[in-house]
């Protein structure tokens, strides 16, 4: 393998335990309604959040012992290399602008903005073929799905479509 | 009604022209997929979900099969002609079948990986034939503790055996439970972790959750550790096709191959990775021709390939009969029957008898139809891998948007597909297995139902969910298989 340095990320094991702390709590306050087998809507919910923080502490005992983390292999991608940070925000951006335009722009604008920024995560520097492509992706996408009978939302609500 | 008579009834719907139809568009687009780096069928089948909507539940899980088969062969393709396996099953496939493909015998390793498929998937769609509703004849005596027990097992088998970490896969598996939990409680009626959100109080869709992990985090993945140097594609072109002693050292390990798969498959342990690997140890050890293992021996192809293939469906005996999904695949294939307001198990061969024989019917026919597609076809899916990486990955995040905007307009979907997709990539970098959480968000909430139903009936004593000898049984083998990884640790050391 490779010579990566050691990773401790005691932030993951955190992670965990807080998800586990959030479902515990939700779990405990809400009304018990056990009915027959003594078992209310919140126990499931305890239980998992329980053992979660278990988990959590058991990685975190782990990364303190030094264990491990090898990134996954995928294809296209070098699991050894240092990771471009650069890249992965305009890949995130691409992913998270639908929560901005999705319901103002519509199906086919939001596939477009979403396909430029992931081309150009990937490298890819023809900003306007790159538009247009994910134009026409989209358009035949929101076309198709909707004829299927897949609610894709208006083609372009600003505009009232 | 026995087996061969429902079989044949089966066959007279799979036949049927528009659902030959819907076959052959599912193995050309599982072969496709197969072929394409990024995409696997648990995320194709998750994308086509919203199509469900218009389409019959018979033609679309006919569909469905094709693409389960036909990413199978798809991903032998890669795996031999690129070194890049597309699917953890493919692993053992790239060994050998790589190095022949350097060596000029591409074209022989291609072959007797398709015609091994077919081979194994034949026989095992047969064994499903009459194993499942012998299987199902069984389920109709479980009561809620053994279902509740049997789950339990599904939990621990794929926590431990997917992935490195035992500890990390069961916090992928206590993940997804956490997401199932998310919703309106059927008994009591009691919002729960929706915070206040009325789009959450519907739960947590498994399309959303699939695709985020599955696509998102992908994209994320690949983008962040591009490697945008050309796939090196090995040439196809001069090699001979199988000869005599090919076929001779081919047979026997399809047909050992097939025998490991489908009962290992058919686990509630389950998965592709277990008997690929064993076939390829195994037939290591019985090859006379030892000395060409790790310079592209046929047997290493022909074994491996078989066993893939026979355990997808193996895969399906636990999703029909019991209605316990043992992989990403078969819980996307729960999530398509639950849409349809269908709950596999005992029942559904008796009220659905049409849609499960005509898809165990249709297995036979995509196989057939995957084995033309793909011994003379294989220089056209190559062409595919020419689409430049950009446009792939950046398309497949405009189909993943398809699918969570598809499920119900929902901004909160979108938050999550944001959320979830992050979470994906950290699960890369940081190595946790992915099949569990989705396994833990399909199955939990059916597991609590028979919790509760179990302590209803045993009026809170805990006991009662061991009290009946299948129940006892199962937890002591959900026990057991924790302390399984170190014999599968053993076994690599010596292979």
């Amino acid at each position: 393998m490779s010579a990566t340095p050691q990773r401790r990320p005691w932030w993951l094991a955190l992670a965990v335990i807080i998800i586990g702390a959030i479902w515990l709590q939700q779990g405990y306050v809400l009304p018990d309604a056990a009915g027959y087998g003594g078992v209310g809507p919140g126990a499931f919910v305890m239980l998992v959040g329980a053992v979660l923080i278990l988990l959590g502490l058991t990685l975190m005992i782990q990364i303190a012992r030094g264990a491990s983390f090898d990134p996954q292999e995928a294809e296209s991608a070098e699991a050894d290399a240092a990771p471009s940070y650069k890249a992965f925000a305009f890949a995130a951006a691409g992913a998270a602008i639908p929560l901005l335009t999705m319901q103002v722009l519509g199906f086919p604008l939001t596939a477009m903005l979403s396909f430029v920024l992931v081309t150009h995560a990937f490298g890819s520097r023809r900003v306007v073929l790159d538009a247009a492509i994910g134009l026409v992706l989209g358009v035949i996408c929101w076309a198709g799905f909707s004829w299927l009978g897949v609610t894709l939302g208006g083609a372009l609500p600003l505009a009232g479509w | 009604m026995d087996a061969f008579d429902s079989l044949m009834t089966g066959f007279g719907v799979a036949l049927q022209p528009a659902h030959l139809m819907w076959a052959f568009v599912g193995s050309l687009l599982g072969t496709a997929i197969g072929v394409l780096p990024g995409i696997g069928p648990a995320l194709t089948i998750a994308l086509l979900l919203p199509v469900t909507v218009k389409l019959a539940p018979t033609a679309a899980f006919i569909m469905f099969a094709g693409v389960l088969y036909g990413a199978m062969y798809g991903g032998s393709t890669t795996s031999i002609l690129l070194n890049t396996p597309g699917e953890s099953g493919s692993m053992m496939t790239a060994l050998e079948g790589n190095k022949m493909a350097r060596a000029g015998r591409g074209a022989a390793a291609l072959a007797t990986a398709a015609i091994g498929s077919f081979v194994a998937g034949t026989i095992a769609t047969l064994a499903l034939t009459f194993l499942a509703p012998a299987i199902a004849e069984l389920a109709f005596v479980f009561g809620p503790a053994d279902y509740f027990a049997l789950m339990l097992l599904a939990f621990t088998s794929v926590s431990v055996v997917l992935g490195t970490s035992r500890v990390r896969g069961f916090i992928a598996l206590f993940l997804g439970l956490a997401m199932g939990v998310v919703g309106i409680d059927g008994p009591t009626g009691q919002a729960r972790l929706a915070f206040g959100s009325p789009d959450l109080l519907d739960g947590i869709d498994i399309t959303v959750v699939l695709v985020s992990l599955f696509a998102v985090g992908e994209i994320l993945y690949v983008a962040s550790r591009y490697r945008s140097a050309p796939p090196a594609v090995n040439p196809l072109s001069g090699g001979r096709w199988m000869t005599r002693q090919d076929w001779k050292r081919s047979w026997k390990p399809w047909l050992r191959g097939t025998a490991l798969g489908f009962p290992i498959g058919a686990l509630p342990a389950g998965g592709s990775e277990v008997p690929t690997f064993l076939s390829y140890t195994i037939e290591r050890k019985l090859s006379r021709h030892k000395e060409e293992f790790g310079k592209g021996a046929i047997e290493g192809v022909a074994g491996p390939e078989a066993a893939n293939n026979a355990a997808a469906a193996g895969i399906l005996v636990p999703l029909l009969t019991l209605g316990l999904p043992t992989s990403a695949t078969a819980a996307v294939l729960l999530a398509a029957f639950q849409s349809y307001g269908l709950q596999p198990g005992p029942f559904l061969f008796v009220n659905s008898a049409d849609l499960v024989w005509g898809l165990i019917a249709s297995l036979y026919v995509g196989n057939l139809m995957l084995l033309v597609l793909n011994l003379p076809l294989v220089g056209l899916w190559v062409r595919l891998l020419l689409i430049p990486r950009p446009y792939l990955y950046a398309g497949i995040l405009i189909f993943a948007m398809v699918g969570i905007w598809g499920v119900g307009t929902s901004w909160m979907d979108l938050l999550l597909m944001f959320v979830i997709g992050l979470a994906g990539y950290v699960m890369r970098v940081y190595d946790f297995p992915i099949a569990p959480v989705l396994i833990g968000l399909i199955l939990g909430p059916l597991a609590e139902t028979q919790l509760r139903r179990a302590l209803s009936i045993g009026e809170g004593n805990p006991l009662v969910l061991v009290s009946s000898p299948l129940s006892a049984t199962l937890i002591v083998l959900a026990l057991a298989v924790l302390f399984l990884p170190m014999l599968l640790r053993k076994l690599k050391a010596n292979a």
